[in-house]
């Protein structure tokens, strides 16, 4: 199964096998006897547990009707470990989709499982980390099923290993299969929490002239923050010792296309914070319906709108190569 | 790790659930405890299912007033007996903690001790029956057992009881033949692993000791002592002396064993075999009896080790009334205590006018047999001198007083003579070919030392003929409350617990009675008496491995009939795609079929014939047309045109 090279030692053959370390599987990945694992619970281990103890009264008081009960008892744990096998094998998992996520927050990716003739009762299916998610599969049914992983920082993460188990019928035995799909799924960063306000944007069409808005009117001032654009402090409050304010402007200028770029951004702030800085005017952005590039160094991303274009831009923060890695 | 919510309550589901599998851990207990046991264990537990909801989280009071409540009812059950660690106390005070354990319980994890330790209370009704019944009393428990797991296992969605109560079974039907291979193939003990607790087991059967009433006692009882498989004939019914204890030592009104003097130590009634069927004179033994038995000299049969449970083993008997006595001690055959002085007078008289011993006894049971005697269940009571009344005054007796009175006549004339108890008669059971000895067959006659040999004599042979040809019920007048059975007329009734008393044999037999030499016997039978542990145990695996690989493959068998319409379906895309025609992932039936109709127009109406029929039953509304639609796609998939024929036709 799956792309193993012959390359490979057998100890890491081994441990692929078992652990399914590396990304290897390809879609779709129908469970067998070669993949399912079967161990008793906490509550399997109890009632053996109680058997054992039974199994030596019977034996002591020479209970022929003590070792049958016991006995038939066993064969129902035996057959519910069967169960429990069926329950799992024949199931096919595929990967289907990553999802998208900032930084911070859960991961999902999407995963689609079809069972064959036989219908699957509480199924869980939880990536490393993640939360399990629970599912009954009819027979011949398909469903997708999504799976989370926490994120911390941007940029690309991969699904890892995810785990599907089942302790159907009785809870006294727990089956599980390890797969591992190459899926990854792009991490944004976290938008900045209370992020300035948009730059101004530009007039109509004429998107290459500078963020300037001298034709807008003057709506009012507000508290500077700082990252604010300079042009845009009110300097002869900060000359009147009036304390610092930042212009706000409105009309058809605030509508307009906006120009995001690195380079605009104050000095002096890494380059996480800018990332997510301008990740929230991106967002922020496309919240307002408006058109916008985006440049960071060594991406030049043209005006548009819309999903596509949030996704290039996000995109294009999210896989910005980290400050450790240049 | 991640910090562990707070477990869930249990909710009202399992609640039920449990409270099921409590009750049917309890009820076969119920005939065998106490009320107050039962009133208390059983009531805690309806308690709990009536209990309102908002009082379910124990208060402070609830937690400190349950183990208060459950050491009143160790003590309670302590008071009763007089001792707590042994059997009976513990399983009574394991009846009462499952109602208490319950009414606290809040967790899933309180389910799963409940669980087990209703599994335990389970067991222990079988310390008290294994009959037919007991077996039956289990099975509700294995059904609730897997509804209760169940419904415990985390995040389950109730399912109705009724289909969880259908695949629990399935499940044990499934363990069955595992289970059968393990009670046949699983080691049986010789000896008890820690000490068998005195409480174990003690039924009524013949003692060490007869005093008067003690065996028409226990000719009222129906209970079956034991039962004979003949190699041969059964042998006549004047010859079914079964012989049990030997008593030889008599103090004026009750005979005793000797072994009491000779030993030193009082013995138990339970390490005789009392139930121990044997003729008169048992050649010596042979066979596996050897291993469980000995023989003493007076020709009683001992077990080496307490009777607790049935006892199955061969034995080789030669029918003759006599034996020798070489072994025995004369004197002590003769010892009379001077009491019933005009017994003693009477034998005395009798012997001088007799020319010899065999003369006198024949004397003696003419004389039985020509004075009114009375042979009877309620010969009333004899209070000095027992014999003298007995034999002179009222006359009236059963058959303890006629052996009894006839050996003290025996020695009182010097004769070395005893007591033998026993059973006498035994029925042939009509279905299984062996013979049924009820306690009410228990008897007891006398054995006289004549020549050096002991000679077999049965004074109440001589007042009731027929108590030994035709059996108690054929003996006493029909006013005496003889137990049903005794009573000869076959009726309807007495054919059917014959019948049932044949089951039951076959089950003591064969199940309740399959200890270590029935093992070794079966083992023989199969050819497997070699075996050595390891191969067994090799065995064993082997063949738990075919089991389950059995049980996958029947399910998907079963599975398969049941998805019948996709196999069918299947099998005609197989048959399209060796032609060349590869159903797509996303491709419906109609589509597909639409596709194979471009290419081969001549067939399209098979095509969508198949189509058709699949996609209704699998995608339409369920219902009867199902079966008219599954023909119908199983005759258009026969019809399909062969792959070949496709092939050929594309070109």
């Amino acid at each position: 199964m799956g792309p193993s090279s012959g390359v490979a030692s057998w100890p890491a053959r081994i441990r692929q096998r078992v652990w399914r370390i590396a990304p290897a599987d390809i879609d779709p990945v129908v469970l067998r006897h070669s993949r399912i694992y079967i161990l008793p619970t906490a509550r399997g281990v109890a009632l053996m547990a109680t058997l054992v103890i039974m199994l030596l009264t019977a034996m002591n008081y020479a209970l022929s009707l003590g070792y049958a009960f016991v006995f038939i008892v066993g064969g129902l744990v035996a057959a519910a470990l069967l169960a429990t096998f069926r329950n799992l094998a024949g199931v096919a998992v595929s990967p289907v989709a990553a999802r998208e996520a900032f930084a911070g927050s859960e991961l999902a990716f999407t995963l689609s499982l079809a069972s064959n003739a036989r219908d699957r009762v509480g199924l869980s299916v939880a990536a490393q980390g993640g939360h399990a998610q629970m599912l009954d599969l009819p027979a011949a049914a398909t469903r997708p099923v999504s799976v989370s992983i926490t994120t911390r920082g941007r940029g690309r993460h991969t699904l890892g290993r995810v785990t599907l188990s089942t302790d159907f019928p009785l809870g006294l035995w727990r089956g599980w299969a390890y797969v591992h799909f190459p899926l990854a799924g792009v991490v944004y960063p976290a938008p900045e929490a209370g992020a300035p306000p948009l730059p101004p944007g530009m007039q109509g069409s004429d998107a290459h002239r500078s963020g300037h808005a001298s034709d807008a009117e003057l709506a009012g001032v507000r508290d500077y923050q700082p990252g604010d654009a300079h042009n845009r402090v009110a300097w002869k409050a900060v000359a009147r010792g009036a304390g610092w304010y930042t212009k706000q402007f409105e009309g058809s200028g605030g509508q307009g296309a906006l120009a995001l770029d690195w380079a605009e951004l104050p000095a002096g702030l890494d380059v996480e914070t800018r990332l997510s800085r301008l990740c929230a005017w991106v967002l922020a952005a496309e919240r307002e319906t408006r058109p916008f590039s985006l440049r960071v160094p060594g991406t030049d991303i043209a005006f548009g709108q819309g999903a596509s274009q949030r996704r290039t831009a996000l995109s294009a923060l999210a896989l910005f190569p980290s400050a450790s890695a240049r | 790790m991640k910090p562990r919510a707070p477990a869930p309550p249990l909710s009202r589901l399992q609640l039920r659930w449990i409270a099921a599998l409590l009750a049917c851990a309890q009820a076969p207990l119920i005939l065998h405890m106490p009320a107050w046991i039962v009133a208390l264990g059983s009531g805690l537990v309806v308690a709990r299912i009536v209990m309102p909801e908002r009082l379910y989280a124990p208060t402070a009071l609830r937690r400190w007033l349950l183990p208060i409540f459950a050491v009143a009812t160790a003590i309670g059950i302590r008071t009763q007996f007089g001792y707590f660690l042994a059997r009976d106390p513990c399983v009574e005070f394991l009846y009462i903690l499952l109602g208490i354990k319950f009414i606290e319980a809040r967790t899933g994890r309180d389910g799963m001790l409940l669980v087990c330790l209703a599994l335990f209370l389970s067991l222990a009704q079988f310390f008290y029956t294994q009959s037919i019944f007991a077996a039956l009393a289990a099975l509700p428990l294995l059904l609730s057992l897997g509804g209760t797991l169940a419904a415990l296992r985390s995040g389950a969605d109730a399912r109705p009881w009724r289909e969880q109560l259908a695949s629990t079974a399935r499940l044990v039907v499934q363990g069955v033949p595992l289970a059968l291979l393990l009670f046949v193939l699983f080691p049986r003990l010789a000896a008890p692993l820690w000490g068998m607790p005195f409480d174990a087991g003690a039924s009524t059967v013949l003692s060490d000791s007869m005093s008067p009433g003690s065996i028409s006692q226990l000719s009222l009882s129906d209970a079956v002592a034991f039962r004979v498989d003949f190699a041969g004939q059964p042998p006549p019914p004047s010859q079914r002396y079964w012989r049990g204890p030997v008593l030889a030592r008599f103090d004026g009104s009750g005979w005793h064993t000797a072994y009491r003097l000779q030993n030193g130590t009082p013995s138990r009634s339970s390490e005789f075999v009392s139930t121990l069927p044997r003729p008169a004179v048992s050649d010596p033994l042979v066979g596996p009896i050897n291993l469980i038995a000995t023989l003493s000299y007076d020709q009683q049969l001992f077990a080496r080790t307490p009777v607790t449970q049935t006892v199955r083993y061969t034995q080789r008997s030669i029918l003759r009334d006599s034996f020798s006595a070489r072994d025995d001690n004369p004197r002590e055959n003769l010892r009379l205590p001077r009491t019933n002085p005009r017994t003693l007078a009477f034998a005395q008289d009798m012997r001088g006018r007799a020319a010899s011993d065999s003369e006198y006894i024949r004397a003696l049971l003419k004389w039985f047999r020509d004075e009114p005697f009375v042979y009877t269940l309620a010969p009333g009571q004899y209070d000095r001198d027992p014999v003298d009344a007995f034999l002179f005054d009222t006359r009236r007796g059963f058959c303890e007083h006629y052996a009894g009175a006839f050996v003290v006549l025996l020695r009182a004339a010097g004769i070395p003579a005893r007591v033998v108890t026993g059973y006498q008669g035994g029925e042939m059971n009509p279905d299984g070919e062996y013979m049924i000895v009820r306690q009410s067959d228990a008897h007891a006659w006398a054995e006289a030392m004549i020549d050096g040999e002991w000679k077999r004599f049965d004074p109440t042979a001589a007042v009731a003929p027929s108590r030994i040809e035709r059996g108690l019920g054929a003996a006493l007048p029909a006013s005496e409350p003889v137990p049903y059975l005794a009573r000869l007329e076959m009726t309807w009734l007495k054919s059917l617990r014959l019948h049932w008393d044949s089951v039951n044999y076959q089950w003591q037999r064969g199940v309740v009675g399959f200890n270590l030499d029935r093992q070794r016997d079966f083992l023989r039978d199969v050819g497997l008496d070699g075996a050595r542990p390891w191969q067994l145990v090799v065995l064993a695996a082997a063949a738990s491995f075919l089991w389950g690989l059995a049980v996958l493959t029947v399910v998907r068998l079963r599975r398969s009939r049941v998805d019948a319409e996709i196999a069918l379906w299947r099998s005609a895309c197989r048959l399209l795609g060796r032609a060349g025609l590869v159903r797509r992932q996303d491709e419906g039936p109609l589509a597909y079929a639409a596709r194979a109709s471009g290419r081969w127009p001549q067939w399209a109406p098979s095509f969508q014939r198949v189509a058709n029929a699949y996609a209704f039953l699998r995608y339409g509304p369920p219902g009867p047309a199902r079966g008219k639609l599954l023909r119908e796609l199983e005759t258009g998939v026969d019809d399909l045109p062969s792959a070949r024929a496709l092939g050929r036709a594309a070109k």
